[in-house]
């Protein structure tokens, strides 16, 4: 089962609309949090409080600059590994170490690790790769890099909740 | 060509920031600069499209969407430019990518799907399949999540 759980609360209708409009980007401005707060008619310091206490209950994982990778000069991927069930747990952890895994998630299919990569050239991303292969729990290893990007757009619709 | 400031902002703000009144000027302080010069690299970099998004991260279960699929599918090259604008047009689709194919898995276009209820990933799904007029496909619903963080640049 998914690990953490659905807030037993339910999110108040403000704060439904605060994570609405955060999910945009925040203004360029010495005081983005007084521009944001003007659009959903409320103080800036209660906005504050407001991230505050959704930051604490892990609603928001982190307000941050989302950079297309090769964009940057850097080099993404996607790898797929098929590992004995009972050891894909210790296995997951080990590849977790590396600090250009930035996604790790467990799928119950025939390659049922998945993760991404994102490093600074591709010498790298072989080097991680062919030292995550020699653990012998890993029966296969495969990369899918993207030849081709159709859509990324991570945003969540609130209403109903 | 990025300069080493602009390595040094890339790397600094990709991580979370403080959460203050005025989080431009706590992170030019800890650069060295003015707020003014990092407000203008923030601008080029969004006009550059090089920034794709200054904004918070959510977690997907804790507001309500516990399920995450990856559905995969197998299309001729010819098809997939016309297939992978069909799937990115669903609202529910966040990410659709073309990935190389490896040998033993044929899939080649690629979508992450959210959803409340693991029917209505399924649902979704054979509705898509139905329009791209592709019944090779595999979802693959994450059952545990290791990682998810921010890159570090």
């Amino acid at each position: 089962m998914p690990i953490s759980r659905p807030v037993k609360s339910k999110l108040s209708l403000l704060d439904k609309r605060i994570l609405g409009c955060l999910q945009e980007d925040i203004a360029f401005v010495a005081r983005p949090w007084k521009v944001a707060s003007a659009k959903l008619n409320i103080k800036e310091d209660y906005l504050l409080k407001r991230i505050a206490f959704l930051k604490k209950q892990g609603i928001i994982r982190r307000i941050s600059a989302i950079f297309s990778p090769g964009k940057i000069n850097f080099i993404s991927t996607l790898v797929a590994a098929k590992i004995a069930p009972q050891c894909i747990e210790k296995v997951a952890k080990r590849i977790n170490l590396y600090p250009e895994v930035t996604h790790n998630y467990r799928r119950d299919a025939e390659y049922n690790l998945w993760f991404t990569l994102i490093a600074r050239d591709v010498q790298r991303i072989n080097q991680i790769i062919s030292r995550i292969k020699q653990d012998k729990n890993i029966k296969k290893i495969s990369q899918f890099p993207a030849t081709r990007i159709f859509k990324i757009n991570v945003k969540f619709p609130l209403k109903g909740l | 060509m990025l300069s080493k400031l602009d390595k040094d902002i890339i790397s600094l703000i990709s991580q979370d920031i403080p959460l203050v009144k005025e989080p431009f000027k706590d992170l030019s302080l800890k650069l060295g600069i003015k707020q003014e010069i990092l407000l203008k690299r923030l601008k080029f970099y969004k006009n550059k499209n090089l920034l794709r998004k200054f904004c918070a991260s959510l977690n997907h279960r804790k507001i309500g969407f516990r399920y995450n699929a990856m559905a995969v599918w197998n299309i001729s090259d010819k098809l997939i430019a016309q297939a992978g604008r069909i799937v990115a047009s669903f609202g529910q689709v966040s990410h659709c990518y073309q990935r190389e194919k490896a040998d033993g898995w044929n899939y080649n276009l690629y979508s992450m799907i959210h959803g409340r209820l693991k029917k209505d990933c399924l649902g979704l799904v054979r509705e898509i399949s139905g329009k791209i007029n592709c019944q090779d496909y595999q979802v693959l619903f994450s059952s545990q999540e290791y990682k998810k963080t921010a890159v570090r640049y």
